[in-house]
Formats: C-alpha cells, sequence, structure tokens
C-alpha cells in the first residue's frame, strides 16, 4: 500500500480509531506533530533472544512440547530500553533448540512494564522443534534421521494418544448414560436388581501429548528450525504427512529447495539476513548466503524476517536487518512488511499489530527519514497509545 | 618530462588500437558515474574517471573520452575507491589460530604473515565482493612481540605488485589474550616488562650478531618501522602510550575498543586507531566509541579482524558508527584515505584522484546506506569482481 502523504492518525484507549488525510482532531485531544517525519507501525523482532538467558533457553529433554517460555523469561534486561528505541514494539520469543521440540513461543510488547504479565500479546504462537541443528557444531546424516524421527515418532505416538483419548471420551460418555440409566431405575425401583454398569479404565491424560495434539488439529503450528537444504525438506516432508501448519525457522539454506517451500506455502521467518549476527564458521550457516531473503521472496514465499542475534540486544538491529535484505535484491516494500505486517500474520498477532489500520493498537514509530534510512533516527515510539520513548539528544 | 607522457600515451592508445583487433584487453578505461566519491575531492555529480595502465588519469565532470577507450556506463551507480581493511587475518587457514600466532614463542618478531596467506581462500573472496581491495593481513594478538603484518592487494592473478608492503610493520599485544599459562609471560606486569626487554635489548644491540628478531625491533626503536599494538581496554591503552613514550616508537593502536574513555591522550599523541568491527549484538555504549574516538580528532580506520567476523561487516561497522554519532564524512575516510594513511600507502591508494591506483567499488547506492550494494570491485584498473546478475 503507498503511504500516506501529510496524513493524521487518531488514538483513543490505546487504539487507533481513523487515519487518513482528512482527519478532524477534537479540542481535547493530545497533538503529536510529526509533519515532515515518517511514521509507520511497530516493527516486530520474529526471533528475538531479548528477556532469555542463553543457558536457559534449552531443556535437556529432547522432546519437551509442554514447556512454556514465558514461564523462563527475565524481563529486567537492560537492553530491552535500547530495543524499543529503535522502533521494535514487539518481539517473538521461543525456545532454543537444543530440544527437538522444544515448548511454545510467546508474543511480547516492549511496554517498559518489566512485567512479563502486561507485555504478553499472545502466548502459544507456535510449538519450536528443530531438526539438524548442532550445539557442538558437529553433525552428522544419521543425526539429523534421528532428529526427523524422533519428531515423526512424537508425533505419531500423539495420534495414537488422541485415538486412545477419544475412544476414552465415547466409552466414558456411555457408561455415564448407562449410569445415569441405572441410577434413575435404582431411584425408582431400589430393591429391584439391575446390572451395574463397568466405569472404563481410567485415563492419565500426558501434558506433551496434549500439546501436540493441538498441532496435528492445526490449533498451534509447529515452527521448525532447519538451517541445512536437507533438514528444510526433512521438515517439509513431516508436514506433508502429518497436515500441520509449518513455520520455517532460520531456513538458512531455502534458497536451495525454494519451489519445494513455495509449493507447500510454507510460511518461513528467516534468519539471520546477514552472516554478521552469527559466530562465525558455523556449521549451519555454511552455506549462508546473503540473497536467501531476496530469492525465497520472489517465489511468492510468505516471509518474515528475524534478526537472529547473538543476544538481546540485536533485536534493536530490525531496520537494518531489512536494509540488508534489499541491499541483496528483495523488494523494498516487501522487506519492510517482512518486520511488520508479515510477521504479525505468520505469528498470527495481525488482528492486533503489524500495520497502521483502524481498529489496530496505536503501536506507532516516527522517524526523521525513511524507516530503510540506515541513518534515519527513531523520534517517537508509542504502544498502545502511550510514548515509551522519545529521543532527547539532538546530536 | 611532459613530452615523454604524452609520447607514453601515444604507444598506449596505439597498442590499444592493436590489441582491440586482437581481442585483448584496452588499457584505457573512461568510468561514467553517476556520483564519484573522491573522498580528498569532495564528490562529483555526473562525473567521468579515466584509468589509464592501472592507475587513474583524471577524474572530474566534463572530460572527454579518449578514442578507443573502453567505456563503463555507472551513470545511476556511485562509485568510490577500495575499501581498505586496516586488520584482518583472512587467507590463513580455517583454523586461524593455528596460523595467527606462535603460540610457543613469546616473541616472533621475524614471523612474515604473508608467508601464510593463501590468496585463492574463500574468504579473500568474499572480502572482494564486499568491496575490500587492499588489506592489511595481520598476526594475532598472542604474541607480546608478534610478527610483522602485510599490506597486500586482493588481486593475485595477473598484478605481479600486489604485496605494497610485505614488512609493514611489527605487532605487539597487550591484551589479556597474550598472556598463557603454560610459557611465559603469565602476568600483565610480566608481559609489559616482556616487550620493554625486548625493546632494550634491540637499543643496546649494537655489534648485529645473528639475531633475526632483533634486527626487525631495531627498526623499531629507531622509529623506522611501525608499531601496531594491540590493546583493547583503558588499562591496556594506558600500558601501550607508556611504552610509545618511553622508546618514541612510532605506533598505531590496534582494537582500541575502549579507547573513547581516554581519547584526548590518544589524540595527544596523535596515535591513530584501528577499530574492531562494530557488532550487531552491541550495547549503544559501545556503539557510540568509534564516533567519539574519531570525532575528537584521532584518525581512525575501521578492521573487519575477519575472517573471525564477517567480512560484510567493514562497511556495515562504518555505517553503524555513523548510525550512532560519527560525522558521515570521517566515516567514508576511515575505510579509505585515513586507513591509507595509517598503513602509510596513500601514496597509492585511499581517494579518487590523479596518479593514484585505479582501485574501485561501484554500488549501487550511497556507500552509507545498507541498502546498497557492491556492484563491481576494480582494482588496477581491472574488473575483478562483478556481482551476480549485473
Amino acid at each position: 500500500m503507498p503511504p500516506i502523504e501529510n496524513g493524521t492518525i487518531l488514538i483513543k484507549d490505546g487504539k487507533i480509531t481513523a487515519l487518513g488525510q482528512n482527519i478532524a482532531v477534537g479540542a481535547d485531544a493530545r497533538l503529536i506533530d510529526a509533519s515532515g517525519k515518517f511514521v509507520m507501525p511497530g516493527m516486530i523482532d520474529a526471533q528475538s533472544r531479548l528477556f532469555v538467558i542463553d543457558s536457559e533457553l534449552n531443556e535437556s529433554r529432547s522432546i519437551a512440547p509442554e514447556l512454556n517460555i514465558l514461564d523462563g523469561l527475565d524481563p529486567f534486561v537492560k537492553e530491552a530500553p535500547e530495543v524499543a528505541a529503535q522502533g521494535v514494539t514487539a518481539i517473538y520469543i521461543s525456545p532454543g533448540s537444543h530440544s527437538l521440540i522444544g515448548g511454545s513461543g510467546a508474543v511480547l510488547k516492549l511496554d517498559g512494564s518489566m512485567d512479563v504479565g502486561k507485555m504478553l500479546l499472545k502466548g502459544d504462537i507456535a510449538i519450536k522443534a528443530a531438526i539438524g541443528v548442532s550445539s557442538n557444531n558437529e553433525s552428522s546424516s544419521l543425526g539429523r534421521l534421528a532428529n526427523y524421527s524422533s519428531i515423526r515418532e512424537a508425533l505419531l505416538e500423539t495420534k495414537i494418544y488422541m485415538h486412545n483419548k477419544e475412544k476414552h471420551e465415547r466409552e466414558q460418555a456411555e457408561y455415564n448414560k448407562k449410569k445415569a440409566e441405572y441410577d434413575k431405575k435404582k431411584k425408582a425401583r431400589p430393591t429391584e436388581k439391575a446390572e451395574k454398569p463397568k466405569r472404563p479404565a481410567r485415563f492419565r491424560p500426558n501434558p506433551a501429548r496434549e500439546v501436540l495434539a493441538k498441532v496435528l488439529s492445526k490449533e498451534i503450528p509447529l515452527q521448525i528450525e532447519a538451517h541445512r537444504a536437507t533438514d528444510i525438506l526433512n521438515a517439509l516432508r513431516l508436514a506433508d504427512e502429518f497436515g500441520f501448519t509449518l513455520i520455517l525457522d532460520k531456513c538458512t539454506e531455502g534458497y536451495l529447495v525454494a519451489e519445494e517451500i513455495a509449493r507447500r506455502k510454507a510460511t518461513v521467518i528467516l534468519g539471520p539476513v546477514s552472516a554478521s549476527f552469527v559466530d562465525m564458521p558455523r556449521l549451519e550457516y555454511r552455506n549462508h548466503d546473503i540473497r536467501n531473503a531476496a530469492i525465497l521472496s520472489e517465489k511468492g514465499i510468505k516471509l518474515a524476517l528475524g534478526v537472529s542475534g547473538r543476544d538481546g540486544a540485536s533485536s534493536k538491529f530490525v531496520a537494518l536487518t531489512a536494509a540488508m535484505a534489499v541491499a541483496s535484491g528483495m523488494d523494498r516494500d516487501l522487506a519492510l512488511r517482512a518486520v511488520t505486517l508479515t510477521p504479525a500474520e505468520i505469528l498470527g498477532v495481525a488482528d492486533r499489530i503489524g500495520s497502521l489500520k483502524v481498529g489496530k493498537d496505536a503501536d506507532i514509530v516516527i522517524l526523521s527519514g525513511h524507516p530503510l534510512d540506515s541513518l534515519s533516527r527513531v523520534e517517537m515510539v508509542l504502544i498502545e497509545g502511550k510514548t515509551v520513548f522519545e529521543r532527547k539528544d539532538q546530536q | 618530462m611532459k613530452k615523454g607522457r604524452f609520447l607514453s600515451f601515444l604507444i598506449i592508445l596505439s597498442s590499444i588500437f592493436c590489441l582491440s583487433s586482437s581481442g585483448g584487453e584496452p588499457q584505457v578505461l573512461a568510468i561514467r558515474a553517476g556520483k564519484i566519491w573522491t573522498l580528498t575531492d569532495g564528490v562529483i555529480t555526473n562525473g567521468v574517471v579515466i584509468v589509464n595502465n592501472g592507475k587513474i588519469k583524471t577524474v572530474g565532470e566534463n572530460i572527454d573520452v579518449p578514442e578507443g577507450a573502453k567505456v563503463l556506463d555507472m551513470s545511476d551507480k556511485n562509485v568510490m575507491p577500495g575499501l581498505i581493511d586496516a586488520h584482518c587475518h583472512i587467507g590463513l587457514s580455517l583454523d586461524i589460530l593455528a596460523e595467527m600466532d606462535e603460540t610457543v614463542a613469546a616473541v616472533a618478531a621475524d614471523m612474515q604473515i604473508l608467508d601464510a596467506f593463501n590468496p585463492q581462500a574463500d574468504d579473500v573472496r568474499k572480502a572482494l565482493s564486499s568491496g575490500v581491495t587492499t588489506v592489511m593481513l595481520a598476526p594475532g594478538y598472542r604474541n607480546p612481540v608478534g610478527g610483522q603484518p602485510a599490506v597486500v592487494k586482493l588481486y593475485t592473478s595477473k598484478a605481479d605488485d600486489w604485496v605494497l608492503k610485505r614488512t609493514a610493520g611489527v605487532e605487539f599485544s597487550l591484551m589479556n589474550q597474550a598472556l598463557m599459562f603454560d610459557r611465559e609471560p603469565t602476568s600483565r606486569t610480566g608481559l609489559v616488562a616482556l616487550i620493554k626487554e625486548e625493546l632494550d635489548q634491540a637499543k643496546a644491540d649494537k655489534d648485529g650478531g645473528f639475531n633475526p628478531p632483533r634486527e626487525v625491533l631495531k627498526r623499531v626503536v629507531d622509529a623506522n618501522l611501525p608499531a601496531y599494538i594491540w590493546a583493547h581496554t583503558v588499562d591496556e591503552i594506558a600500558s601501550a602510550m607508556a611504552i610509545v613514550d618511553e622508546y618514541k616508537l612510532n605506533a598505531v593502536l590496534v582494537a582500541a575498543g575502549q579507547g573513547d574513555e581516554i581519547t584526548d591522550m590518544i589524540a595527544k599523541r596523535n596515535l591513530p586507531v584501528i577499530y574492531p568491527p562494530l557488532l550487531l549484538s552491541s550495547r549503544d555504549k559501545d556503539l557510540k566509541r568509534a564516533g567519539r574516538i574519531a570525532n575528537s580528532g584521532v584518525k581512525l580506520a575501521f578492521a573487519s579482524l575477519g575472517p573471525k567476523t564477517e567480512l560484510y561487516d567493514l562497511r556495515t561497522s562504518a555505517i553503524l558508527a555513523a548510525k550512532y554519532g560519527l560525522d558521515k564524512e570521517t566515516a567514508l575516510k576511515s575505510l579509505t584515505i585515513n586507513a591509507a594513511e595509517i598503513l602509510g600507502v596513500a601514496d597509492r591508494l585511499g581517494s579518487i584522484s590523479e596518479g593514484k591506483d585505479a582501485d574501485l567499488v561501484i554500488l549501487n547506492g550511497d556507500p552509507l546506506q545498507l541498502t546498497s550494494s557492491v556492484e563491481v570491485v576494480i582494482i588496477n584498473g581491472n574488473i575483478v569482481y562483478q556481482r551476480q546478475g549485473e
């Protein structure tokens, strides 16, 4: 969509209530004059490590889908205000890649409250899985196959679990019905002999299977971190077999199998765009190509750009990440979208954030220049209409 | 003299005609450019650079293109001098620690880094594609008295003069990483003492018996050869300055990350600084340091320290520094002319001006924008890199 020149945004109770060129402003409104500036929706880092201490990212168990990233966050980290000051208003944090299936991720707003409950926009965004990611920079073909088959096994077991659970629920319902009839009969004629219905065997609910069941019923997407082409293909194979909603995470060698990804309509959170963000040389990034984002987006793949930095502070470089993608051939509008609306859509929060639209949250960034201009400065950041950053130094 | 030059020009012209008929490369190249960042003489819009025999012959707005010249039409592009990476370890080895430093001997002043350089290495090609045309190849920081860095062009296939300086100086390290538990020195005080002892002995050495490291260090104490001193923290930089003062060394500070905290002391001594890459994980405080150092008048050049960090980082470092306060013009100079001056090669490199080597980078936009990418790289008038699809 083309930008609106000389426009006005009306905000009420934290929401955008009107926007366009000829908007009447009430006399009682607080006015922010950003004429001559650029205004855009708050940016999103879809691969953030803010609030997470690296060693706490990972569980030693290989299948741990019932874990929730929200339970392990440290909201007091000092980097958070620096990230918000660069126009990043929301981040997606998911568990690390040591576990094959590692729990659910969440989208948080950087409102400076240091209160996870307040910052939380939405939890249970996706369940994180990883194929072929090595923690020790060593990886074998056999290890990759084992990753794939372990995830597959967990999903198959979940299918059996779901089947058993359904069967149990059916039996329980039948029992409940019979028992009610029996009770009724007993009450009416207490002396008459009747056969007491048999209670079905007890069913033990399994929290891990319950979570994966939601993946199989497409309630929650499965976000699979895969770097190398073979691992990406394995992730696609799993999605083919089980029909879950797939989010490909990192997708380093995606450009080698772009057709395959496009054909499946899988969404991608790509990162890092530039290998500057990773400790080199790492096995996963051996074939890292800066043109990856351009090639995938040209194929029509829905693609968000994550910073995927070494630590929490990296999340402030979302706009620079988009700029780097443009340098390597990505369309400018798509690159901007890839750090705003597209991640919101992939993460299922586009009803609230990701664009400037009537009814959405007033998460707004005011810049001195175009958002893709590396030397533009963020002047002001609003989250739900409240100022969370305002530039003071005039250097 | 003038006549001689004109004559040789004629000879070149005629040889071009001969060459073009036989399919060889012409020796006169004319580059039309939307913007020419000369770095010493402002920005020229819609200009032309004429390259003759690998050197820049003329640059300006209204220049006639000589007949027979190969014309490179870059009218919508930006042309700037080739970037200079003031310290890196590319082309050395995949396992960089194995070839960068001597781990047994603490003093290795006679070690020449060029002996371990492989110009065909993958990371050399990568550096070229990011616009780097000249690098200072350097040993690491694990030897208190390290080896000799070299200044080379990343172009070894045709030119025989790709080595600008085989012995560009001697490296010293005051960083904690120079301390090892299994060889001396093992303490900070011991580290300073050892460096001083080596310099003292070089100073005292008169008869010149066979001692190659000492021969080299003698040139350092005579201030004939620069000392490149690794020092990152404030206290390491202070130690470096004390040594520079005592021995009156011709010195350059390497990786002086925290130099901004004592920038006046560095400026007073006229010490140039070779600055490590600005990382995309840094806190705001650290991202502002390079700007603070350079804005206070200290001459600064950027180093990628690659391949440990990504080589695209050289221009990224300058852009980040500019974003966090470094003056824009200084940021560009730090990648080119200032780096050339610090490394002592400014007579040939660092700006687009008459007589200098035709080492040029052509970008599709402003060099200080991350959205801009390198499309063509030229060394000695020859295209050595061209982006795919261009």
